[in-house]
């Protein structure tokens, strides 16, 4: 009896405990200065990162670097990875700790919030002897400003650059443009493209013989994606920046400040572009797992030159322009579509809006600084330059100075132009490409000058590479390019491109009710973008574009719109002023 | 004289010593589901105070207490315009057409279970039974991955019909709006079926032989002894199976919709609770999607009130 009774008030307190055990909850916002002392340990540091595609503890060469300076290992948390989305920040915001090292944007009031919220710190009290921090003294009083702060350096804003604002922050390529496979152009003849339409026609040229080329392999001219899709289809806004448009909301805005497009409009640059999709799907051009597949099945496809066009150089180009390929006249380099105008982003003074800062739970603060302080020194750009963006890795391993100038290693030219290699046993191991700084974050432009080299940060514009890298490939491009030596070279020459100044604009905070209307609106035009991509014909196309219309307007569209519209002419007010500041210096 | 008055004290004594004893055990049994009443207190009510989400303008990471208040804002927004209701009919809709499908098709398992028991073959049987069990342990992430390995543009079934030439352009199976809630349905047997039957094969294993035997003396062949003697029994399991899936109308789940929605099928398949985890979690409006959320509660207990009164009308007596 006694025995049941004890039992029975056990599994009572048990269940109770169960129960409660799952509510736990640790809430302490502590603000602790800079009195800690660090303990010299080697510290397992949790980098909350938007900009990472990779998840988990940093590997390879790079991760070896930090570790060997600092006795920092990184545990990269990021949400590209994990899906997408703002959930995770929410989740780990509202938990109270977001990370040790924080990388993420500042619009939208976020930079406001986390200050608020007391998740991230201010730098000051560690900042004595922090000199490369101290010298973009610029972009961290401009990130204090975003931030609602009269004090205070609450994280360094990257990409700053100490180049004009006016000229393009890319190097040999743009971010945007109409890249195709050269090798099936040159083969149908080189037709001339006026404009989309006879792309489309063009692809179509090129897909047949492509196809004739290689029978059983499924080849297109389009594949789509559809992981960045956010206030549109994120493969339709591509085609605008061929014009000289980027996006800002749902609004396009023109790097000039000449136009400013809603994207529903009717014959908006938005609309024209899914019509371009369009007639390429009805012409049997486009891929039909683009709905469902992911970036990386699509990267594979590039990889196998299943794809004739391309967005972006970083695509086509990264994925099929292997030294192999180019010697063999294959590859993808830009079209010579007539009536471009593309969009270029000009070097960003202040940074962009994407900024690193601390943790306010984080331990060993001034370590932290000091590696943060590294990432902005020549040696850290060079070695940490994003993954795309071309830095020339760790001097020494991948490059050195010949008479004054910088010159690829062995080791550099065969991981940079032939197609990878594995770093040596004394850097680390694995292969270079695997080791890079999976932070993708670009703390200075990488076209800036190294001032301890006085050559640019990205390889890519060494006099030395540049004459090391013509292959048969490049060539033929340039005798059909009116003797052109790069892509950028020959945008400027022919004023095909669009230099949108560097202003560091932030788009302020927007009302919930707007981000909410927002949220259900994107989701509407982003799907009926797609579907109208499908649309099995013109009439088809056409009443889905009116049904989005009424759709969205019905959502109070024009509230959201009125936001986006002041917004794209205030950024435009903002790089109106940084030119005119630069040009008074 | 005295003896009396002792008897009557005495049994006073015993009353108390029952009525104490009976006292103790109605704590100990009380004790007994203080636990499980904990549970639903912490399950069934604690969560209600979440419903104070739907009042702020709650943006994380700032905490609830530093939000601001903003009344019924979210509701008001629910139903401001004839799109947005347009919207929240069409997912109820949604909500209720496929949770309608699924309750008129529950007497499918029933069928199943007496066809698996009229099967004499025990081996062959079994392979059956566990084949058709198995996919409820699949969760739905594996099972999109098999339909999207067999279905999508480029998956076994659009190139087995390309490679016998039978038809030229891949059909879409999985990103077409076409017959949603039917394909909806489909997996739903697929996976559910054969679980489904177990409680039903329980139950025909309980039906009185006697009964067969009975029935098989009268003359009575197969089928008939099928239609009149083991539907018959099922009945009662039939019934309460079916009052649980009806009380299960509203959450008739999202990880199923989740993991097939896309772009072309989105209108057609998104329920309630998948469309408050898109408004809540994909487009980050915590607070509207808590509001939206109590719809469902609303919705359901008005849901319940019907069913008590069709019960009143038809039994004369309520349910609750």
């Amino acid at each position: 009896m006694k025995k049941s009774k004890i039992a029975l008030l056990a599994t009572a307190a048990a269940a109770i405990a169960l129960i409660l055990g799952g509510c736990g909850k640790s809430s302490e916002t502590s603000n602790k200065t800079a009195a800690e002392k660090d303990d010299g340990k080697l510290m397992k540091v949790t980098v909350y990162d938007d900009l990472a595609n990779y998840q988990g503890n940093a590997k390879g060469w790079f991760a070896k670097m930090v570790k060997d300076k600092f006795n920092i290992e990184m545990n990269i948390v990021a949400p590209n990875v994990a899906g997408g989305g703002s959930t995770l920040f929410d989740t780990r915001s509202a938990a109270g700790n977001l990370g040790d090292i924080i990388i993420t944007g500042s619009g939208n009031g976020r930079a406001k919030k986390l200050v608020k919220a007391g998740l991230i710190s201010d730098m000051t009290p560690y900042l004595k002897g922090m000199k490369y921090i101290k010298q973009y003294s610029g972009a961290t009083d401009a990130l204090q400003k975003v931030a609602g702060q009269t004090s205070g350096v609450w994280g360094v804003p990257s990409s700053v650059s100490a180049s004009s604002p006016t000229s393009a922050s890319e190097g040999t390529e743009p971010t945007f443009g109409p890249y195709i496979r050269w090798d099936y152009y040159k083969k149908i003849g080189y037709p001339e493209i006026n404009n989309m339409d006879d792309m489309v026609s063009v692809l179509k040229d090129m897909q047949a013989e492509a196809r004739k080329e290689n029978p059983g392999k499924k080849i297109y001219a389009l594949s789509l994606f559809k992981d960045w899709d956010g206030n549109m289809m994120n493969n339709a806004k591509q085609p605008t920046c061929f014009y000289g448009y980027d996006e800002l909301g749902f609004v396009l805005a023109k790097a000039n400040g000449d136009d400013y497009q809603d994207i529903t409009q009717t014959n908006g640059q938005y609309v024209k572009a899914l019509r371009f999709f369009n007639k390429a799907e009805q012409a049997g051009l486009v891929d039909p797992e683009s709905s469902t597949q992911n970036y990386d099945t699509m990267y594979a496809k590039y990889q196998e030159g299943n794809v004739l066009f391309s967005f972006w150089p970083w695509l086509g180009q990264a994925a099929f322009n292997t030294t192999e390929n180019k010697e063999a006249g294959k590859g993808f380099m830009i079209a010579p579509l007539k009536n471009m105008k593309i969009f270029s982003y000009g070097n960003t003074t202040n940074g962009t809006q994407t900024f690193i800062a601390i943790g306010s739970k984080a331990k060993n603060k001034q370590r932290l600084v000091k590696f943060i302080n590294w990432l902005y020194s020549p040696e850290g750009v060079a070695a940490a330059g994003a993954q795309t963006g071309g830095t020339s890795g760790p001097e020494g391993l991948t490059w050195k100075m010949k008479d004054g100038e910088p010159v690829l290693t062995d080791f550099g030219k065969k991981v940079f132009l032939e197609g990878g290699a594995n770093v040596p046993a004394k850097w680390g191991s694995g292969k270079y490409t695997d080791g890079v700084s999976q932070l993708n974050y670009p703390a200075v432009a990488p076209n800036d000058i190294n001032p301890e080299t006085k050559y640019s940060y990205s390889y890519t514009l060494w006099p030395s590479v540049l004459k090391a890298t013509k292959t048969a490939l490049d060539t033929d491009w340039s005798d059909h390019m009116g003797g052109a030596t790069t892509t950028m070279d020959y945008l400027k020459k022919n004023k095909k491109i669009l230099v949108a100044p560097g202003a560091s604009y932030v788009t302020p905070e927007e009302s919930s009710e707007i981000s909410s209307l927002r949220g259900q609106i994107k989701t509407q035009i982003v799907n009926e973008s797609w579907k109208m991509v499908f649309a099995k014909n013109d009439s088809e196309f056409d009443s889905m574009l009116t049904s989005m219309q009424k759709t969205v307007k019905g959502l109070d569209y024009a509230s959201v719109l009125k936001v986006d519209m002041k917004n794209a002419k205030d950024q435009n007010k903002e790089r109106v002023a940084i030119k005119k500041e630069y040009a008074n210096k | 004289m005295q003896e009396a008055l002792n008897d009557t004290q005495d049994l006073k004594k015993q009353k108390k010593e029952k009525q104490r004893a009976k006292n103790r055990r109605g704590i100990r049994l009380f004790l007994l589901i203080v636990p499980f009443l904990i549970l639903v207190l912490l399950f069934s009510y604690y969560p209600l105070f979440g419903w104070v989400y739907a009042f702020f303008d709650y943006q994380p990471p700032i905490p609830l207490r530093d939000s601001q208040f903003v009344g019924l804002k979210w509701f008001a927004m629910m139903v401001q315009n004839k799109t947005q209701l347009h919207q929240i009919g069409q997912v109820l809709a949604n909500t209720f057409a496929m949770s309608f499908l699924n309750i008129l098709t529950s007497f499918l398992p029933v069928l199943f279970a007496i066809g698996l028991n009229e099967i004499r073959n025990k081996h062959f049987k079994n392979v059956i039974q566990t084949l058709t069990t198995l996919p409820n342990f699949i969760s739905w992430v594996l099972v999109y991955s098999i339909a999207f390995a067999m279905f999508s543009s480029s998956g076994m079934v659009n190139t087995l019909l390309q490679n016998v030439h039978w038809i030229a352009e891949p059909i879409k199976w999985l990103d077409s709006d076409a017959h949603t809630w039917l394909k909806m349905l489909l997996w739903n047997l697929w996976k559910g079926l054969g679980w489904g039957s177990i409680m039903y094969l329980a139950a025909i294993s309980g039906i009185d032989p006697e009964l067969y035997e009975a029935g098989r003396v009268d003359g009575a062949n197969r089928l008939q002894l099928i239609r009149h003697i083991t539907i018959p029994a099922l009945m009662p399991t039939y019934f309460v199976m079916l009052m649980l899936a009806i009380s299960n109308f509203l959450s008739n789940g999202m990880d199923q919709y989740f993991v097939f929605q896309n772009a072309f099928n989105l209108k057609h398949i998104q329920v309630l609770d998948l469309y408050v985890y898109n408004v809540g979690m994909g487009n980050n409006s915590l607070s509207l999607a808590t509001a939206l959320s109590m719809l469902k509660s609303l919705v359901s207990v008005v849901l319940l009130y019907v069913v008590n009164l069709v019960s009143k009308k038809t039994r004369g007596a309520s349910i609750i």
